[in-house]
């Protein structure tokens, strides 16, 4: 540290720019987010609003190709909104089901706090993230404005599947992240 | 890590001569991801946005004493350790003395420049700690024993077809197997890596000072699981990498991507505070902030180089560089390649150890435009190539021919004729053609057989 401070002492110190000013989007946030969202890979899925939240869910699991079986559901997730399949351990399930903090429209981002436990999250080949209503922040800064005063040990933004193009620059998805993400509006 | 700087000449000649798949790739890739950075800087007001970081990166470094103090003391608050390396060797001294006292026979790792940087593999591994580097490029090289070439693809040097073989030779696949396959076979070891591993390294692309933040930013989810899974995380991060607070952070993750891939934000980012505290929270119990020196105070300290410690590690001046294309980042012999390894090593190792990397350019300023936080490289290089020349770091002909060169590179018309003469007849042709030009010529301004200059190459890159 001694040397920090001799190295800076030289020099003028220089003024903070200020924030950065984002042109204003007259776009409505929760179609950003899905535009963004989905053009970087991941998949959105709006509830049936005429169904419990529980028996969609589990129709929607089912219906996946392959079918979901087994299930790792995060421990914040509400029983209302977790699906009528077995739990079994987050190595071994099929999906993960979380509840976002949040979605970002600029940045197309679900917010995930690790108090969601991770392995949810982050094991299961498919990833699908209840988006809490009136939680979608139209930019990045103004969500991370908003979650400081209560951040937990770690936040993840995922925004799309995991995707890697290290083998001879095909992309390739699922490489070690979830190769499905999807977040579902209600 | 370093190899022998005073290689790059015939370094970059070997590559070129011996591997000529090597350019074939490192100019594919680099050209691909240079044309994504156009179109992610064509999204938003680019000018604006790379003022911006400009000024915040260097409101930081003039203020790094105070920023510095406030993270640490976010950090401890938080419940994470920080522990402070001068340089690399007791970078490697606190790392390994961690994982011993965490009894740490099992580590995965998280693509790092500055974990190259310091060497800390063999460190491990000769306290028969066993390391897996996740990333898939990054395991690709580990099994290939070769260090990095590119800061974000670590793995561009190399083909489809290198791959095929040496996971057939290594884990037994059929050899011919598509990417997918490939990485599957790669995903099933590094799972099971993960799921042993008791202690995950990271780097950390910035540090927040007001909130004790190590962001980390990727695409494949492996960071995420290097910093879940194993009971300890230890972020190697370097001092120049904090930013001042959260609503900084928003800019810079959009930013750093945008110029990296053109992608709006990694599809991964991990924003890590400290130690898992909450009982739903399966994250690791302990957390360790390495703050490492090694170098960059003095970089800190120097008049004019101090600006190129706001670089990102975006590698968006190596996708620009026509230099770079032709080789990748073995030529440069050190873990930090391109024009930003040709500004920074002098400064990080000394010019003496670091000659002769700050001629290894055409001045093109393809690198500046593509910079996010505006570094001046071009200036910083021709500031190096005056300090050799003080020196006596460099032989009079080449002195001469620099002159030369200057004088040339100011006037484009002439630089471009100029330029293709030396393509079509090689470096000794170039040579005769310009003879002040001699031996420096012959290995660095044409180390290519190909007919397109570099300046042609360079149009394609942006075409
Ligand atoms: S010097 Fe600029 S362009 Fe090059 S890696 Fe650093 S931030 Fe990126």
């Amino acid at each position: 540290m001694a040397r920090v401070v001799r190295a800076t002492a030289s020099r003028p110190r220089l003024p903070h720019p200020g924030a950065l000013a984002a042109a204003a989007s007259t776009d409505d946030a929760v179609d950003a987010f899905v535009k963004r969202f989905t053009s970087s890979g991941g998949e959105v899925a709006t509830a049936d609003s005429e169904r419990p939240p529980d028996d969609w869910l589990t129709d929607f699991l089912r219906g996946l190709d392959p079918e979901v079986v087994g299930v790792a559901v995060g421990p914040d997730v509400p029983r209302e909104l977790s699906p009528g399949l077995p739990e079994v351990a987050a190595a071994h399930a099929g999906a993960g089901i979380s509840l976002a903090w949040a979605a970002v429209a600029d940045t197309g981002s679900l917010v995930l706090p690790s108090t969601g436990t991770r392995a949810v999250q982050l094991l299961p080949p498919v990833h699908v993230v209840w988006v809490p209503s009136g939680q979608v922040f139209a930019r990045l800064e103004d969500a991370l404005r908003e979650l400081e005063p209560e951040l937990p040990a770690t936040v993840g933004l995922h925004s799309g599947p995991s995707k890697s193009a290290d083998i001879g620059r095909t992309v390739v998805t699922g490489v070690h992240g979830p190769g499905r993400c999807v977040a579902v509006l209600s | 890590m370093h190899t022998g700087m005073k290689d790059y000449p015939s370094r970059s000649r070997e590559i070129i001569r011996g591997d000529p798949g090597v350019r074939e790739a490192v100019t594919g890739a680099t050209i691909a991801f240079d044309r994504k950075r156009l179109q992610g800087y064509a999204e938003v007001d680019a000018e604006a946005w790379r003022r911006w970081a400009e000024g915040v990166k260097s409101h930081t470094l003039t203020h790094l004493d105070d920023y510095l103090a406030e993270a640490e003391a976010r950090l401890e608050a938080n419940g994470a350790e920080v522990h402070w390396a001068a340089d690399a060797a007791e970078a490697r001294r606190i790392v390994t003395g961690l994982a011993d006292r965490y009894s740490v026979t099992s580590v995965v790792k998280g693509k790092s420049m500055v974990t190259e940087e310091i060497d800390l593999n063999p460190a491990l591994e000769a306290e028969g700690i066993e390391v897996y580097e996740t990333d898939l490029g990054e395991y690709i090289l580990q099994l290939l024993e070769e260090p990095p070439s590119h800061i974000l693809g670590p793995a561009i040097h190399k083909s489809l077809q290198q791959v095929q073989e040496l996971f057939a030779d290594r884990l037994g696949l059929e050899p011919d197997g598509d990417p997918d396959t490939l990485a599957s076979a790669a995903r099933q070891v590094l799972r099971d890596a993960f799921i042993r591993a008791d202690m995950g390294i990271t780097g950390g692309n910035f540090l927040v000072a007001e909130t004790g933040t190590v962001a980390l930013i990727e695409n494949e989810g492996n960071i995420r699981l290097t910093t879940s899974l194993p009971r300890v995380h230890v972020a190697v991060v370097g001092i120049e990498k904090l930013i001042p607070r959260m609503t900084d952070l928003a800019g810079f993750l959009q930013l750093t991507a945008r110029a990296a891939t053109g992608q709006p934000i990694g599809c991964f980012v991990s924003l890590v505070q400290g130690p898992a505290t909450h009982p739903d929270d399966d994250g690791p119990e302990a957390v360790h902030v390495v703050l490492v020196d090694n170098g960059r105070t003095d970089v800190l300290a120097h008049e004019h180089a101090w600006e190129a410690l706001r670089c990102l590690r975006c590698g968006a001046c190596l996708n620009a560089c026509p230099v770079y294309r032709q080789t990748g980042g073995h030529a440069y012999g050190h873990v930090y390649s391109g024009p930003i390894g040709s500004v920074l090593d002098p400064g990080l190792v000394g010019l003496h150890e670091a000659m002769p990397l700050p001629f290894a350019s055409s001045l093109c300023g393809a690198c500046e435009d593509a910079c996010p936080v505006r570094i001046p490289i071009p200036e910083l290089l021709l500031e190096w190539r005056r300090e050799a020349q003080e020196e006596g770091l460099t032989p009079w002909r080449e002195r001469a021919a620099l002159k030369g060169l200057a004088g040339v590179a100011t006037r484009p018309g002439l630089y471009r004729v100029v330029g293709k003469i030396g393509s079509r007849l090689g470096g000794t042709g170039m040579a005769r053609a310009l003879p002040m030009l001699g031996e420096w010529a012959a290995d660095r301004a044409l180390p290519k057989p190909s007919r397109r200059t570099f300046r042609e190459l360079w149009r394609e890159g942006i075409e």
